[in-house]
C-alpha cells in the first residue's frame, strides 16, 4: 500500500464492488491527473456510475484501493468520507436533484451553506456561478419553474460552486437534447479548465466522451481493453452469445 | 383480493399503522354502541350526545384516511401502474383496506359491548359493566349495526376519495384568515349560548373547524419565520421544509390543536362549560380524540419523511452530514411547539372567557 504519485489527484487500483451479489466493477484500476477531464465511456450496465461512486468516497469498495491526494479513501469512516464529499468533491447526475423548496441561487449555494459560510458570501458566490452559467436571471425561481436544461445547469453551478478539486460528473448530459448537451459539456469543460478542477466524466454517447483529454472504456465492469473482460464469449471465439445463453423462453 | 394481498404483505410498521386505525376506530364504536343504549334507556337528551360522540368518530376517519395516504401499498408505484393498476385501482384497494381495518375496529367494538353487558355468557367486572351500558334493556340490534357500519363505510369512501385523488398545491396561507374568522365566530357562539347552553356543542364546532382551518397557515407561518433573516443551511432547509409541507402537515396540527385547546380549557375553571355529555365516558372519549388527532399527525410526519426521500438523497450526496437534516426536523418540532402552544392556551382562556362573561 504506496500512495500515488503527486501528480494523480485520485488513483484507483484494482477495484472491486459489488451489489448485494450482483457484479458492479471487477479490477478497475485509473490514475486521474490534476486538472484533465477524464470520460468513462461504456453502455449501460458497464460499471460507470458504481466506479464514480467508488472513486467519490460514495462506496467503499470491497476490494482495492482509492486514493485522493496522496490520502486513502478506502479506508476512511463514513463522517470524513462525507466531509471530503462536501469539501473536496462535486457531484452532478442525470437527474438536477434540486431540492423543490429552495430557490435556484439557494440550491447552488447548498455546499456552502451546509460547509457553514456565511450567508451575504454564500449567495455572493452562487449567484456569479449562475451568471457563469447564463442563468443568473433565474437565481430568485423555484426549481419546479424550470427547463430541464436550466435545471441542469444550475445543478452544474451547485458542483462547481465550492470550486472542489474533483467533479464528478455522471452522465450530466443524459436528459437534454443535442444543443443543450454541447452547451453544458462546454460548459463543464471550460469552467473546470480555467479554475484547475479535475472532472470524471461518465458518459455512454461518443460526442460527450470526445469533450475529454482522456477515455477509460468500461465494459461488463472491466476495463474494455483488457483481453479478459469479454471472457468466453468474446469476438472470434464463438458466435455472440452463444455460449452465455442457455435459456430457452 | 388484490387489496388483501397488498394489505398481507407490508412491513410491520405499516401493519402497526392499520391496527392503530381499527383500534381507533373500535373505540368510536364503543362510544356510539355506548350512546345508543343510553338513548334506549333515557330518550331525553339523547341527541346531543350522539353529536359529541362524532367528535371521536371524526377523528377516527380522519385518522383512517391520513393512514390510507402514507400506506406504501396504495401509492401510485410505476411497476404496478405498467401492469395497469394505475392510481384508481389504487384507490380502491385504499378504500378496501381501509374499510377492512375499521370493520375489524367495529367487530372487536361489538363483541366487548356485548360481552360488557353480559349478554356472551359471564359477566366481567362484577358486572359494573352492565348498569353502565343499560343490560336490563334489549339492544337495537339494526339501529347498533348501521351506527357500527358507519365508521368503515365514512372511512372507506374518504380514503377512497380523498387519499389518492390528484393533489393540486393550495396556498397554506390562504386558510389563515378563514380559519381566524370561524374560529371567532364559534367564540361568539360560546358566549352567546352561556355554559350548559344548546348551542355549545355548536361553537365548539365552530372554534375546532376554525383551529383545522388555520392549521396550514399557522405552520406556514412558522417556517417562514424559522427561515427569515439570513438562514444559514440548518434554518433555510427546516424553514423552507414546514412551508412546503405546511398543507399536508398543517390539517393535522390544526385538529391537534383543537382538541389541545378542548383539553386546556377542560382544566381551566370553568370546565370550557362542555360538563360531561357523555357522562362516565367523557374522558376515554376525549382521550380517544386526542390520539387520533396525535396519530394522524404522526401519520403526515410519515407522509411528508416518504415525500422528501429524493430530496434527502440529494443532500447526502452533497456530503451534508446527517446530524444537519435531524437537528432541521428537531428545529421544526419545536418551532412548531413554540407556535402552537401559546395559540391553544390563548384560544382555551377566550373560551373560558367568553363562557364566563
Amino acid at each position: 500500500m504506496e500512495a500515488p504519485p503527486d501528480s494523480d489527484v485520485l488513483c484507483a487500483r484494482s477495484v472491486h464492488y459489488s451489489h448485494d451479489g450482483s457484479p458492479g466493477i471487477a479490477g478497475v484500476s485509473v490514475a486521474v491527473r490534476r486538472g484533465e477531464v477524464l470520460a468513462v465511456t461504456g453502455p449501460r450496465g458497464s460499471g460507470k456510475t458504481t466506479l464514480l461512486h467508488c472513486l467519490g468516497g460514495r462506496l467503499v469498495p470491497r476490494d482495492g484501493e482509492v486514493w485522493f491526494d496522496g490520502v486513502p479513501v478506502h479506508s476512511m469512516g463514513a463522517l470524513a468520507r462525507e466531509r471530503l464529499r462536501r469539501d473536496r468533491f462535486g457531484w452532478i447526475g442525470p437527474e438536477p436533484a434540486l431540492l423543490p423548496e429552495l430557490t435556484v441561487w439557494e440550491n447552488a449555494a447548498l455546499p456552502l451553506l451546509v460547509a457553514g459560510t456565511a450567508h451575504r458570501t454564500a449567495k455572493r458566490t452562487a449567484c456569479e456561478w449562475l451568471d457563469r452559467l447564463d442563468i443568473g436571471g433565474l437565481a430568485r425561481r423555484r426549481p419546479g419553474a424550470l427547463t430541464r436544461a436550466e435545471a441542469q445547469r444550475a445543478a452544474l453551478a451547485r458542483a462547481l460552486v465550492h470550486e472542489p478539486a474533483v467533479v464528478f460528473a455522471d452522465e450530466p448530459t443524459a436528459p437534454l437534447h443535442r444543443a443543450e448537451r454541447a452547451m453544458l459539456l462546454r460548459t463543464l469543460t471550460t469552467a473546470a479548465r480555467s479554475h484547475g478542477i479535475t472532472v470524471v466524466l461518465a458518459s455512454h454517447d461518443e460526442e460527450t466522451a470526445a469533450a475529454a483529454d482522456r477515455c477509460l472504456p468500461l465494459l461488463d465492469g472491466r476495463p474494455a481493453a483488457d483481453p479478459t473482460a469479454a471472457g468466453p464469449g468474446a469476438p472470434g471465439d464463438t458466435p455472440e452469445g452463444q455460449a452465455a445463453c442457455s435459456l430457452s423462453a | 383480493m388484490l387489496a388483501l394481498r397488498l394489505t398481507r404483505g407490508s412491513r410491520p410498521l405499516v401493519q402497526l399503522r392499520r391496527l392503530l386505525v381499527a383500534a381507533a376506530a373500535a373505540g368510536s364504536g364503543f362510544l356510539l354502541l355506548y350512546v345508543l343504549a343510553e338513548a334506549a334507556a333515557r330518550p331525553a337528551g339523547s341527541f346531543p350526545r350522539l353529536l359529541w360522540a362524532l367528535l371521536p368518530l371524526a377523528a377516527t376517519v380522519h385518522l383512517a384516511v391520513r393512514t390510507a395516504r402514507t400506506d406504501p401499498a396504495t401509492r401510485p408505484r410505476e411497476g404496478m401502474d405498467a401492469v395497469g393498476l394505475g392510481p384508481l385501482h389504487l384507490a380502491l384497494a385504499a378504500a378496501v383496506s381501509t374499510a377492512v381495518a375499521c370493520t375489524l375496529g367495529s367487530a372487536v367494538a361489538l363483541a366487548a359491548f356485548l360481552h360488557l353487558r353480559g349478554n356472551l355468557g359471564g359477566l366481567p367486572f362484577d358486572g359494573a359493566g352492565a348498569a353502565l351500558l343499560h343490560a336490563d334493556r334489549p339492544l337495537p340490534l339494526a339501529a347498533a349495526l348501521t351506527l357500527l357500519s358507519l365508521t368503515p363505510l365514512a372511512a372507506a369512501a374518504a380514503a377512497a376519495a380523498l387519499a389518492l385523488r390528484p393533489r393540486t398545491p393550495a396556498a397554506p396561507a390562504a386558510g389563515l384568515p378563514w380559519g381566524i374568522a370561524l374560529a371567532a365566530c364559534g367564540l361568539a357562539v360560546l358566549g352567546h349560548a352561556g355554559p350548559g347552553g344548546r348551542a355549545l356543542p355548536a361553537g365548539w364546532a365552530l372554534t375546532a373547524a376554525g383551529l383545522a382551518l388555520a392549521g396550514p397557515g399557522l405552520a406556514y407561518a412558522c417556517g417562514a419565520l424559522v427561515q427569515a433573516v439570513r438562514p444559514g443551511a440548518l434554518r433555510l432547509l427546516a424553514g423552507r421544509t414546514l412551508q412546503e409541507e405546511a398543507p399536508r402537515l398543517g390539517r393535522p396540527l390544526g385538529v391537534l390543536c383543537a382538541a389541545g385547546t378542548a383539553a386546556i380549557a377542560a382544566a381551566l375553571p370553568g370546565r370550557g362549560g362542555i360538563g360531561a355529555p357523555l357522562g362516565p365516558l367523557t374522558g376515554p372519549a376525549f382521550a380517544l380524540t386526542v390520539l387520533c388527532a396525535a396519530a394522524t399527525l404522526l401519520a403526515a410526519a410519515v407522509e411528508v419523511r416518504q415525500s422528501r426521500a429524493a430530496s434527502r438523497a440529494a443532500l447526502a450526496d452533497l456530503g451534508a452530514p446527517g446530524s444537519v437534516l435531524r437537528t432541521a426536523a428537531t428545529v421544526r418540532a419545536a418551532a412548531l411547539l413554540a407556535v402552537c402552544l401559546p395559540v391553544c392556551w390563548g384560544v382555551a382562556r377566550l373560551t373560558s372567557l367568553a363562557l364566563t362573561g
